[in-house]
């Protein structure tokens, strides 16, 4: 029995070592795999999930102090000035050119109204084709006219900045929590290396086990004494140890340095619950595997279920905001569980008391998915 | 071929001081040759010996460093002026129909290379049809070419090649993995199109005895031309007589003849040896002298063929390995246990109604290579899979290595050392990593299996090469490999599936050099399958497939014995004009009229009266007849004759 | 170019595909699909926020105030906890991503004409949603605080409520939404993702195109031939160039059919800019293709160039316009970020050529440059 234990742990380390080894002499595919690691992350650094800089176009009718004063509110890094203009056709032609996206128009006689305690009104027209700047736009604008008036309002009362005290408001203190710049400058770069990470779970392992389909190396595998899991369980070991690898490379060239991400969570827990990711998808890409015939239906495959995972999973949009159905749907992919413990261990410094219940997750549907993937392949070729 | 080629002053490709590398690596330097308009020109060589790399260089899709290459008189030195050629120039790559498009059908594949060639529409359908019924396939146009044989894959090639009627064709190995009917059917063809259109033809091959099909030759060995000129001039090169003899015991026969002569081997029961400068008779008394105390039968030489003039050639110019294979050492191998190793019994495979085995039986003993021959498609890949347990077989019974196929096909595994027609290894890792990878799969042990490696590299000629990547080696040291691997394990059984196919001869007799120790030193029972008919006969049983069934399972020499009844004595016949007489003897009603090399082979009765009908039939047209020998039948003569008559009886139900 | 050859490769291509059932059915089914499921399920509206309230006042006023948020759609209430202390876990566990915690003494303090200080605990590892909900904070504390205002001027000065309340709130915000006044969000998202399908699925398609008649060796054919470089790239490229634009269509179909997306620019420059961008985006997988020798190396390389840029600078989940300008310079590399707006632009904004033949031009030129570097990179007569 212990021989027999010992030979199937010498197979599977023989197996795991070719696959190693054929990965490492694909020049191009090495680079590719470096590069999703490093430089494709390295250069989200750019990239801002916020108002950033939006143009806003005014037209003032009034050219007073008071307009004056509200115009220059809106600033950076919100927003910023794009000029002034002469009559709202002009507004209109460069919304639609998508040359700005709004445009503020201050009524005539706005300083006299607002110094006479009249109600007076601004407008602000918000180009929403695109509907997250859209509404992050009229937010802030109606944020920044909204704290105008009411500091008008307080200044026409007498009362100060320094008197505040004396009015009844609510004084609101945000705290957030985790990231308290709300950088963007972490988020992204974790989306990014999550979806990486998913990418090379599917894409490698279907595409080795493709290869092998039709190079015809499988049959003389077939006909050595390896059985399916000795052919399988090989490629999904070294793509996670790839994997792994890049990840840490990421994590440790990439994102701590470059980015600031706090590691406030357990590394090795980390890693751990990547491994378990890992194994879990890779058995959608085995599952893949089985069902083409050649590299281009498994590629086409491939982006049918990646595309979807990336994107309804939380990686990019905030999971709450899922339609009914597919809110549910959401917990049949590993990644929702995966970005759950990744956000938690890396930002939150979460442990396993908190996330045990991702961590089930994740498990029982690891074990569902590579079980099915992997008796998938056994029917094809036990 | 004797008729003669029209020679024009301009040749149609002239080759000076060729020369190409990769990576600082050269694969061939200083190449001189000239092909003349109308001729059919050969390159033959071992692998790796530049012919691939020289082809496409002429066919100006590779470019080189060195000399210059003229096609019809133009210089061919860049991709532009390569461009101004390709027009009169048709190129079939290397590999079995890997230029064509598997998912298409025959007809399409044929309109694709028509149209992309820019053939006129109202043409295509004429030179189609002609093409078609020329080369028979017109009964299955609508057929995806992944479904055709080997042997209609390599005619529709042709077909494809020949469609925009090129003046000059460029064909890489087109023979290699096709059986010797198509194969036969092939050449014929060929020879009939290009003379039809004065079509003029470089062609390399593996098999030494096409080389008779050329008008002129070059031998090509490590990117060097040894010798060019016509297949006599060469064979003249070389001076000396080729015997064969039976001797036992065998193996310490042929250890004393290569003690002194170098060029020896054991082709079957028979030993075959090639006395340098020495006359017939000098040569037979030189090799009796040297088995003196054995028991010899049957010694008498032959003329000696353009294989042996090539491998004399080489060994004369020092340019051959010195053969590497480890001398046999007694205890070598496990003794021999269960006496049968292979146990087939109305091994039977349908797939999707069509029956791919058809109720094959046979015993292969321990230390026995036994051979399966067939065209392509006769079942003997089936065969092989059911056996190695792949595919589970619809009906019947086997054992292999005393296990039964049904149940214990896990431990059939563990005993048996395969490989697959397709080389399967893994292109991308060294020859080193392929062997360890299948030493620790199979489970030697860790201490054991740094030795066995080494062993097994020796004997199979792979010392010094541990490093490189197994894509990059030349296809016959390729096939070493995957020999190599199958064997790490040390297996009582090999199946070895077309192990040879493309492998130059002296790749072949290297191959077989290990095989023939492996299975009389170390009791190894090897099945085997090749196109190689002169392979075969170093089979100690030889089954004949046809049609999913087992027609013949006989040793070689009962083979030919019963050919000898069946259909009488093969007469040689000697002329100038090979084709014409073939096809006026074929007329005559002569049985089994085929063309090996430069003679033509036909069976007859009675010897006398058929000498002097022949003499009569091609004296009437004036064609010249220098002999008509009887010879003993080759077991190319037993397949062909065999395979084409149950082919000629099935058209006739 | 000889039209007739270029025919022919084209012809050949497209009876293999046709023969790959299964790939010619994912060549159309994925695209759609992807299509639907996104539409329906790709939402950027921050709603539902998981929420959590500490009230230490217990008062009619904080009851007032934390049910502003209770019955907020955009947040949704998980229950009242005893202390901050245990937010903690909840915010870890990310049971809730938001909690507000009333002081003691809430009601009394504004009352008594005192401010109040509200804390509000926001779950930062999603900055988008993060600011998103703290303007939502921001909106219904000032509309409390316009109330309390209003109530307070009105107590104070004795004037009347309503003018009380004209008083507190003197700058009346009128925002206009234009293109889309409903905010509906599967507007955007449905014709961004026209952009974003046809960036993912046409590359995937050629980019085995090429290296696999290396591996194979029918390139020869193509080597050893009269055809040139151009006619060549040409025919392997339009079967997919024609499968994507039949896709194109289908997607157009689908946003305005199904997701009921209005269609107000010029259709016929939309079909063309469609079409130069498919152009695009079938020949960065032909690039791909040419550069590696291995179609596993194709395949991610083409990962590489197509669905990463897609995500991040196509502007359908990060707007371009709010990236610094290192980070605009980058999307203006890819050709999603132009296909973006001229999407929009047509489907939303009813512009056509006149506003959006830049964004036109600038793909025509992508197109061309990929091209320049296919040709350069296919040799008809190799080195090895």
């Amino acid at each position: 029995m212990n021989s027999r234990l010992t030979l199937w742990w010498s197979r599977l380390a023989a197996m795991t070592v070719k696959e190693l080894l054929q990965l490492f002499r694909d020049g191009f595919l090495m680079f590719a795999i470096v590069f999703l690691f490093t430089a494709d992350i390295y250069m989200t650094r750019n990239v801002r999930l916020e108002l950033n800089h939006a143009t806003v176009v005014v037209h003032d009718a009034d050219h007073s102090a008071a307009s004056r004063e509200l115009i220059y509110r809106f600033r950076p890094p919100y927003f910023q000035l794009g000029g002034e203009i002469q009559d709202s056709r002009e507004g209109q032609a460069l919304l639609d050119q998508g040359q700005a996206l709004a445009v503020l128009d201050i009524p005539p006689y706005f300083q006299r109204d607002l110094q006479s305690g009249r109600p007076t009104d601004v407008q602000v027209l918000v180009d929403t084709s695109n509907t997250v700047l859209g509404t992050l736009a009229a937010s802030y604008s109606g944020q920044i006219i909204g704290r105008y008036g009411f500091e008008a309002a307080l200044a026409r009362m007498g009362a100060s900045e320094a008197s505040l005290d004396t009015v009844p408001m609510i004084q609101d203190q945000h705290r957030v929590w985790y990231n308290p710049n709300q950088n963007d400058a972490w988020f992204i770069p974790i989306s990014e290396l999550l979806t990486v990470i998913t990418v090379m779970a599917i894409m490698l392992p279907a595409a080795a086990a493709v290869r092998e389909k039709e190079r015809g190396t499988i049959e003389q595998l077939l006909v050595s004494p390896l059985t399916p899991a000795l052919i399988l369980l090989p490629k999904v070991i070294s793509m996670t140890l790839v994997i792994l690898a890049g990840t840490a490379i990421s994590l440790f060239l990439v994102l701590v340095p470059v980015f600031g991400v706090p590691i406030k969570g357990s590394l090795p827990l980390f890693f751990a619950v990547t491994t378990l990711y890992t194994v879990a998808t890779s058995g959608l890409g085995l599952y893949i595997a089985t069902l083409s015939r050649n590299l281009a239906q498994a590629a086409m495959l491939a982006i049918f279920i990646l595309m979807p995972m990336v994107f309804l999973s939380g990686a990019w949009t905030p999971p709450e905001a899922m339609p009914a159905g597919l809110r549910e749907a959401m917990y049949l992919s590993p990644l929702y569980y995966f970005i759950e413990m990744g956000y938690g261990i890396l930002l939150k410094g979460a442990g396993l008391d908190v996330l045990w219940d991702s961590l089930l997750g994740l498990t029982l549907l690891g074990v569902g998915i590579f079980g099915f993937g992997v008796r998938r392949f056994r029917r094809q070729f036990g | 071929m004797g008729e003669a080629a029209p020679l024009t002053p301009a040749p149609a490709v002239r080759v000076q001081g060729f020369g190409k590398r990769y990576r600082r690596q050269a694969a061939v330097a200083g190449v001189d040759l000239e092909v003349r308009r109308g001729e059919i020109y050969g390159l033959i060589g071992p692998d790796g010996a530049g012919k691939s790399s020289l082809m496409k260089a002429v066919a100006g899709v590779l470019a080189f460093e060195e000399g210059s290459i003229e096609m019809f008189g133009i210089r061919i030195d860049s991709e532009a002026a390569a461009e101004r050629v390709k027009g009169r120039l048709g190129f079939m790559p290397q590999g079995l129909g890997l230029n064509l498009y598997p998912e298409l059908s025959v007809e399409e594949n044929i309109d694709f290379f028509a149209r992309l060639r820019g053939v006129p529409a109202a043409e295509i359908a004429a030179r189609k049809a002609k093409l078609l019924a020329m080369t028979r396939l017109d009964r299955f146009t609508g057929r995806p070419m992944k479904h055709l044989s080997g042997g209609m894959k390599q005619k529709l090639g042709l077909v494809c090649t020949l469609i925009h009627e090129p003046e000059l064709i460029v064909l890489d190995e087109p023979t290699t993995g096709v059986d010797p009917v198509s194969r036969r059917d092939f050449w014929a063809i060929l020879a009939e199109l290009l003379r039809e259109k004065g079509i003029t033809a470089l062609i390399s091959t593996a098999y030494m005895d096409e080389a008779e099909r050329f008008h002129r030759l070059s031998l090509m060995h490590g990117g060097r031309v040894l010798a060019s000129g016509e297949p006599d001039a060469i064979r003249a090169r070389t001076p000396g007589s080729v015997l064969e003899l039976e001797a036992e015991p065998q193996v310490e026969a042929l250890d004393r003849i290569q003690a002194s002569l170098a060029q020896a081997e054991s082709v079957g029961p028979r030993l075959r040896v090639f006395v340098d400068d020495a006359a017939p008779e000098a040569a037979v008394g030189t090799v009796a002298g040297l088995l003196k105390g054995l028991s010899l039968r049957d010694l008498h030489a032959t003329t000696p063929d353009l294989e042996d003039a090539f491998v004399a050639l080489l060994r004369r110019q020092r340019l051959v390995e010195e053969r590497a294979v480890a001398k046999p050492r007694a205890g070598d191998g496990d003794p021999p246990g269960d006496d049968v190793a292979i146990l087939a019994k109305d091994l039977t495979r349908d797939f999707d109604g069509f029956r791919a085995v058809d109720r094959a039986s046979f015993t292969v003993h321990q230390g026995d290579i036994f051979g399966l021959v067939g065209a392509n498609g006769a079942g003997k890949t089936t065969l092989i899979k059911m056996l190695t347990g792949i595919l589970p077989p619809s009906d019947g019974e086997g054992r292999v290595a005393g296990a039964d196929m049904h149940f214990a096909a896990q431990a059939i595994k563990a005993r048996i050392g395969y490989t697959s027609q397709a080389f399967s290894l893994y292109q991308d890792l060294s020859v080193l990593e392929n062997l360890r990878l299948y030493a620790r799969i199979y489970g030697v042990a860790r201490h054991a299996a740094g030795e066995r490696i080494e062993q097994v590299a020796e004997l199979t000629g792979l010392t010094g090469r541990e490093r490189q990547l197994a894509g990059r080696l030349p296809l016959g040291i390729r096939q070493r490999l995957a020999l190599a691997c199958a064997m790490v394990h040390r297996p009582r059984i090999l199946f070895l599936d077309e192990p040879t196919s493309g492998v130059d001869p002296i790749g072949r007799r290297r191959f077989w050099d290990i095989l023939v120790h492996l299975a009389r030193v170390e009791q190894v029972a090897i099945l085997i399958t090749t196109h190689y008919m002169s392979e075969a006969e170093h089979c100690d049983r030889l089954a004949l497939m046809h049609a999913g069934r087992i027609v013949a399972d006989d040793p070689p020499a009962a083979l030919k014995q019963a050919l000898r009844e069946e259909a009488g004595e093969l007469l040689e016949v000697a002329t100038d004009r090979p084709l014409a007489a073939m096809a006026l003897l074929e007329q005559a009603g002569f049985a089994g009229v085929a063309l090996f090399g430069r003679h033509i082979h036909l069976f007859a009765r009675d010897a006398h009266t058929a000498t002097r009908e022949i003499q009569t039939i091609l004296a009437g047209r004036g064609i010249g007849l220098a002999s008509v020998t009887p010879r003993p039948p080759s077991l190319e003569d037993v397949f062909v004759y065999r395979i084409t008559a149950l082919e000629q009886g099935e058209q006739r139900l | 170019m000889n039209l007739a050859r270029i025919a022919a490769l084209a012809h050949k291509e497209w009876r293999e595909i046709v023969r790959d059932r299964l790939f010619l059915a994912l060549a159309f089914v994925v695209p759609a699909a992807l299509m639907l499921v996104f539409g329906y399920g790709l939402s950027l509206d921050v709603e539902h926020i998981p929420f959590a309230v500490v009230d230490h006042d217990r008062s009619a006023l904080s009851r007032d105030y934390t049910h502003r948020f209770i019955d907020s759609r955009y947040f949704d209430y998980r229950g009242h906890v005893k202390s901050e202390r245990e937010l903690d876990p909840l915010l870890a566990d990310s049971r809730i991503r938001f909690a507000i915690v009333v002081p003691p003494k809430f009601e009394e303090n504004l009352m008594a004409g005192r401010p109040a200080a509200v804390q509000s605990l926001i779950d930062g590892t999603f900055p988008f949603r993060a600011s998103t909900s703290k303007g939502y904070v921001i909106a219904i504390n000032a509309a409390f605080n316009g109330e309390l205002l209003a109530a307070y001027i009105s107590r104070r000065f004795g004037v009347a409520p309503e003018r009380a309340a004209a008083l507190a709130q003197p700058v009346r915000v009128q925002l206009r939404y234009l293109y889309n006044q409903e905010l509906k969000s599967t507007w955007s998202i449905a014709t961004a993702l026209v952009m974003l399908v046809l960036m993912v699925a046409p590359p995937f398609l050629t980019a085995l195109g090429v290296v696999r008649e290396k591996e194979s060796g029918s390139i020869y054919n193509i080597y050893a031939s009269t055809v040139t470089r151009g006619e060549f790239l040409a025919g392997k490229l339009l079967p997919y160039v024609g499968i994507s634009i039949v896709n194109s269509l289908i997607l157009w179909a689908l946003a305005t059919g199904l997701f009921g997306v209005p269609f107000k620019g010029d259709p016929l420059f939309f079909f063309l800019s469609s079409v130069i961008y498919v152009t695009c985006t079938t020949g960065i997988g032909l690039l791909a293709s040419l550069i590696v020798r291995t179609q596993v190396a194709a395949m991610m390389l083409t990962v590489v160039m197509t669905i990463i840029p897609s995500v991040l600078y196509s502007g359908l989940l990060v707007p371009i316009a709010s990236m610094d300008p290192q980070g605009q310079f980058e999307a203006h590399l890819f050709p999603a970020m132009y296909f973006t707006d001229i999407a929009l632009g047509s489907f939303l904004k009813g512009v056509g050529l006149e506003q959006l033949w830049g964004k036109a031009l600038a793909l025509a030129i992508y197109a061309a440059v990929l091209w320049l570097i296919s040709f350069a990179l296919f040799h008809k007569r190799p080195r090895t």
